[in-house]
């Protein structure tokens, strides 16, 4: 309750503790992590894993069964002019669908004090200048997206949550998010992006957050939390002699499998033991790669057995 | 004053108002006609048929200031209906296009949310009842010379009227924002608004004078109660013998909204929006 705690230069998200009851689940169970400012943070779990009800209790929407969340060390319900230190893009759909987008963005600007300008500055900024005075009913999937992140780019926040805002947006529009989000974690702000898609949260992101049945799995850099897989790494071999490899490999204690095609994925050694073993059994190689794992295969097993619908 | 402002606006980016506003047009002049029919025939000061206890009732309506509060404030049932349908829908539209997420992140101070949503449905009742009063007085006027009476816009009596009457349109405004919170679905909220608008009136006059055939007359003081009764005691013009004063209406009906009102900020501060 203190004063003072938010200084201009954090922008640090801080969720402690936080626990949502619902009457027939616990959709977020005891989460505690924290977002740092300057990097696109990921926020990841399956469907039903409590990161929209963490999202809206870190914005005063919904309120918490217990535990806290402060973002530069207050409540959102205690920040004065919100807009100007916090946006949110939640849902697709939230706009007055006989609204016109600029409309949308005034009454906003209205409520927030902010000028007028900024209504057109910000439609300017997502790149839907052309379609300003058309009703949000006839906006496109990846257009009423775009609307939302410029309702919350309105007050020039520090700090950006959004809720899965690569929903409905072509490749070009996802390519324009990813650079535009890089470009504001560059310039210090805190970006906080929930998603399933992970071949993108993958580019996107520098940290993670994991989620699971409501409970945390998992945090840190993207690096680090691939590189946490006690599996490691694997190397893909395509030989015309399988079998004489695979008893070679099994001898340096290596698994070996064999996918649909007939290629050999090998795990327990690296690519020269692969190499070495084959030259020495003189074995003829088409190919051999190593594999890093991806997110995709991190979070796959990290949230394995976790029921995602609860 | 900033959050006045934005839900102002927001009633003016969209098309409901005047929608509404057009759908009253024909009533108005529906009631109108009626009030014509009724003002030629009181007017005429014909007593004949009228039963002896209703007699000083009729007479009482016959009273110049009385007709010509009657006119000046022509078309009340409708417009009273559609000005708490515009406080639900002040409400419900909030919930029906899921805007009320953006509009709790602009101000999370949800109490001060509400009070600008009830001040600017108060502010559009008043629009409403000014644009029927001016419809109404060159109108209302022209009915009272036809049959021979005076404009009587120099009795306070009538001008009273006339504020009451504006005074329920804002106080109606404010039920519907009160009723639009306890019911979010835009929907539902505004057949139940109807129902209880039009259904509840007519119920509550059947059921009261059954009661009062057999418990006696006291309980059609009762009448007092339904709201929409209370507005259209207000603005009587006269005190009508047998009736309920008009300040009881007036009070009864700010009951209604302040506890409308206080529930609708009640209900919202707690409530989670998901
Ligand atoms: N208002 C509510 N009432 C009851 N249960 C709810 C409510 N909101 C969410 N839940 C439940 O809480 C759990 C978490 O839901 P939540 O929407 O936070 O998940 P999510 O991680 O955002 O999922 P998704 O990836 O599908 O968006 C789910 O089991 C859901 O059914
Ligand atoms: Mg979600």
């Amino acid at each position: 309750m203190s004063d003072g705690q938010w200084s201009p230069s954090t922008g640090q998200i801080v969720v402690s503790g936080l626990t949502k009851e619902y009457k027939n689940v616990r959709a977020v169970d005891n989460l505690s992590f924290t977002v740092e400012p300057g990097r696109v943070t990921g926020f990841l779990g399956p469907n039903g894993a409590g990161k929209t009800t963490t999202l809206r209790m870190l914005l005063n929407l919904v309120t918490p069964t217990s535990g806290t969340a402060t973002i530069g060390g207050r409540r959102y319900a205690d920040l004065t002019d919100p807009l100007r230190h916090v946006g949110a893009v939640l849902e697709a759909s939230s706009a007055h669908k006989g609204r016109t987008g600029i409309n949308h963005l005034r009454v906003i600007c209205a409520a927030a004090g902010l000028p007028k300008q900024r209504a057109d500055e910000a439609l300017a900024l997502v790149g839907l200048t052309p379609a300003a005075k058309r009703k949000f009913k006839g906006y496109s999937l990846g257009m009423k997206q775009r609307l939302g992140i410029a309702a919350a780019m309105l007050g020039d926040p520090r700090v950006l949550i959004l809720d899965e805002p690569a929903n409905g947006l072509d490749p070009e529009g996802i390519r324009w998010m990813r650079g535009f989000l890089k470009g504001l974690a560059h310039e210090g702000r805190t970006i906080l992006v929930s998603s399933h898609l992970l071949s993108e949260m993958q580019l996107l992101a520098d940290d993670v957050v994991i989620i699971a049945a409501g409970q945390l799995v998992r945090q840190g850099p993207v690096e680090q939390v691939i590189g946490s897989m006690a599996q490691g790494q694997r190397v893909r071999v395509r030989t015309p002699n399988a079998e004489e490899l695979t008893t070679a490999l099994k001898a340096q204690s290596a698994t070996v499998a064999v996918d649909e095609h007939g290629v050999l994925q090998v795990d327990g050694v690296d690519a020269p033991t692969v190499g070495r073993t084959a030259l020495a059994a003189g074995v003829e190689l088409h190919e051999l790669t190593t594999e890093r794992p991806d997110l995709e295969r991190v979070f796959l097993e990290l949230t394995a057995g976790k029921a995602g619908i609860r | 004053m900033k959050l006045v402002r934005s839900e102002l606006l927001k009633i003016r980016t969209t098309n409901t108002w005047w929608i509404f506003a057009l759908i009253m047009l024909p009533l108005w002049a529906l009631t109108l006609g009626i009030n014509w029919l009724q003002t030629d025939a009181l007017a005429a000061g014909n007593t004949e048929g009228v039963p002896p206890e209703q007699i000083d009732q009729v007479r009482a309506l016959m009273d110049q200031d009385a007709l010509a509060a009657n006119l000046y404030t022509n078309g009340q049932l409708f417009g009273l209906l559609i000005v708490m349908l515009l406080g639900v829908v002040v409400v419900t539209s909030e919930f029906f296009h899921q805007t009320v997420t953006t509009t709790f992140l602009t101000a999370p101070h949800r109490t001060a949310v509400m009070a600008a949503k009830l001040v600017a449905a108060a502010a559009l009742g008043l629009v409403f009842w000014l644009l029927f009063t001016l419809l109404n007085i060159p109108a209302g006027a022209a009915i009272l010379g036809s049959v021979d009476v005076g404009p009587q816009l120099g009795s306070g009596a009538v001008w009273r009227a006339i504020a009451l009457n504006g005074l329920a349109y804002l106080l109606w405004a404010i039920l519907g924002v009160g009723l639009g919170v306890l019911i979010r679905s835009q929907i539902g909220a505004t057949v139940t608004g109807i129902l209880l608008y039009l259904g509840g009136t007519i119920g509550a006059i059947t059921v009261l004078s059954l009661l009062a055939n057999r418990f006696g007359e006291w309980i059609n003081k009762l009448q007092l109660l339904v709201p929409s009764l209370a507005s259209s005691l207000m603005v009587s013009g006269v005190e009508i013998p047998g009736n309920p004063p008009r300040w009881a209406g007036a009070a009864v009906l700010i009951g209604y909204a302040a506890v409308a009102g206080a529930i609708g900020v009640l209900t919202i501060r707690r409530r989670d929006i998901s």
